[in-house]
């Protein structure tokens, strides 16, 4: 992996990554992560609508007329999300039942116009590929640790597995099947991941 | 070439629009017996729950077992040019009836069976077959605390027809044909009860004795 590739990784990952630093997307964070499963095949259709949406961006990007660029990025990312729905309802229809709205709402996830814009617009197509798969790792990393401690609290299983001898010491915590339990790990992500990794000095004013 | 002429500006969108558009009906087209087979899939589990029939497993083949031993199922056409189809078990000591339904819910329409007992005094059970509510909201019409209301739920068929059965405050808590609506989705409880309502005086209309019921070998495609 060249440096530059590094960096846009580290950058999606860790440095600017969109749920903790950037604070986008955190709708779906929050709806569909009590399940792992669940946060898997929504990681999976951000991922995949991140990377095309940001390469097909930037090879179209000396082509796309300027004042309507926005609504050129909308319908490719639209296309992209239409395709990943479609793929979810055939392969688990129980799956998509659920997540099948937040699915739809890709279409308007901040990061994937974001970094449409921000990065794809201007940039040749491989690094803009790699920016649009390492921001879309870096929510599903985030995501996926939510949902490795909300399954297990909340239900007692993991990908629908139950734990080991948990009816020994396993005790159903509900508010983490609810929303305010999303909230709370949310935080409690977002705190630790950036003592830890903030190399930024807040400054007294 | 100027990017900002307006032939290029629609041009470049029609051929967008023509590009991807053809992408996502291939997708479609492509995937089209897997979402046939999973609709089906899905009907045949409503129907099951809403009968409440012993199913032996998970798999697709296990429902349409069930369902071909306990059921028989008849079709007619609907008021709305809509086909309604109607199930009767043939296995239980009383005889019990299901019925589609469909109406529009607060969003888009909602459809699902109603189970009824044959002489339709008393609702069984309902399931939903698909509704397009919002998430945590409408949609918790889904759960079983709202759906387990209705079983044994007994319809006033003396009542006007928009009031046969009422879902909300709107009625003593102890009437026999009330339920609780669902706390902040107000208007998928009032369009719920809407189409309910409207739904069995459909039903009642129907001439039940003339239905030709067949077992569900026969009518399977």
């Amino acid at each position: 992996m060249s440096a530059n590739a590094r960096d846009i990784f580290k950058a999606g990952l860790i440095g600017d990554n969109p749920i903790y630093r950037q604070v986008l997307g955190i709708c779906s964070a929050l709806a569909v992560t009590n399940l792992l499963a669940n946060t898997l095949f929504m990681c999976f259709g951000v991922v995949f609508t991140t990377a095309l949406s940001n390469l097909t961006v930037s090879l179209l990007r000396r082509h796309i007329p300027k004042r309507v660029r926005m609504i050129a990025q909308v319908l490719i990312i639209a296309s992209y999300v239409m395709i990943v729905d479609t793929l979810i309802r055939a392969l688990n229809p129980d799956i998509h039942r659920f997540i099948g709205p937040y699915v739809g709402l890709i279409i308007t996830n901040c990061i994937i116009m974001g970094r449409a814009e921000a990065f794809a617009g201007q940039n040749p197509p491989w690094p803009s590929l790699l920016d649009g798969l390492a921001c879309g790792l870096g929510y599903s990393l985030v995501l996926i640790v939510i949902a490795l401690v909300r399954e297990p609290m909340g239900f007692g299983t993991l990908l629908g597995y139950p734990l080991p001898a948990r009816e020994l010491w396993w005790h159903s915590w509900t508010i983490m099947v609810m929303p305010p339990g999303a909230f709370f790990m949310l935080a409690i992500v977002t705190w630790i991941a950036r003592s830890r990794f903030d190399a930024q000095k807040e400054t007294p004013a | 070439m100027n990017r900002n002429a307006p032939g290029y500006v629609l041009g470049f969108m029609a051929a967008l629009c023509v590009v991807f558009g053809s992408g996502v009906a291939t997708v479609h087209y492509a995937t089209r017996d897997m979402l046939a087979a999973n609709e089906q899939l899905n009907h045949n589990r409503v129907v099951c729950a809403a009968f409440d029939l012993p199913v032996s497993g998970r798999a697709a083949a296990d429902y349409v077992r069930a369902m071909e031993q306990a059921l028989e199922m008849a079709t007619v056409q609907d008021g709305r040019g809509g086909i309604r189809q109607v199930y009767r078990r043939v296995d239980a000591d009383a005889p019990v009836l299901g019925f589609t339904f469909w109406g529009m819910g607060f969003w888009d329409r909602i459809e699902g069976v109603a189970v009824l007992s044959a002489d339709l005094q008393t609702l069984i059970r309902i399931r939903f077959l698909d509704h397009k509510e919002t998430p945590g909201l409408g949609a918790r019409i889904e759960e079983a605390a709202f759906l387990d209301q209705f079983e044994g739920l007994r319809p006033d068929w003396t009542a006007s027809p928009e009031r046969r059965v009422i879902i909300g405050s709107a009625a003593p808590a102890q009437a026999g044909n009330r339920v609780d609506s669902i706390t902040g989705a107000t208007q998928t409880s009032a369009s719920l009860m809407q189409l309910l309502n409207e739904e069995l005086e459909r039903i009642r209309e129907l001439d039940l004795s003339e239905l030709e019921f067949k077992s569900l070998k026969e009518t399977a495609p």
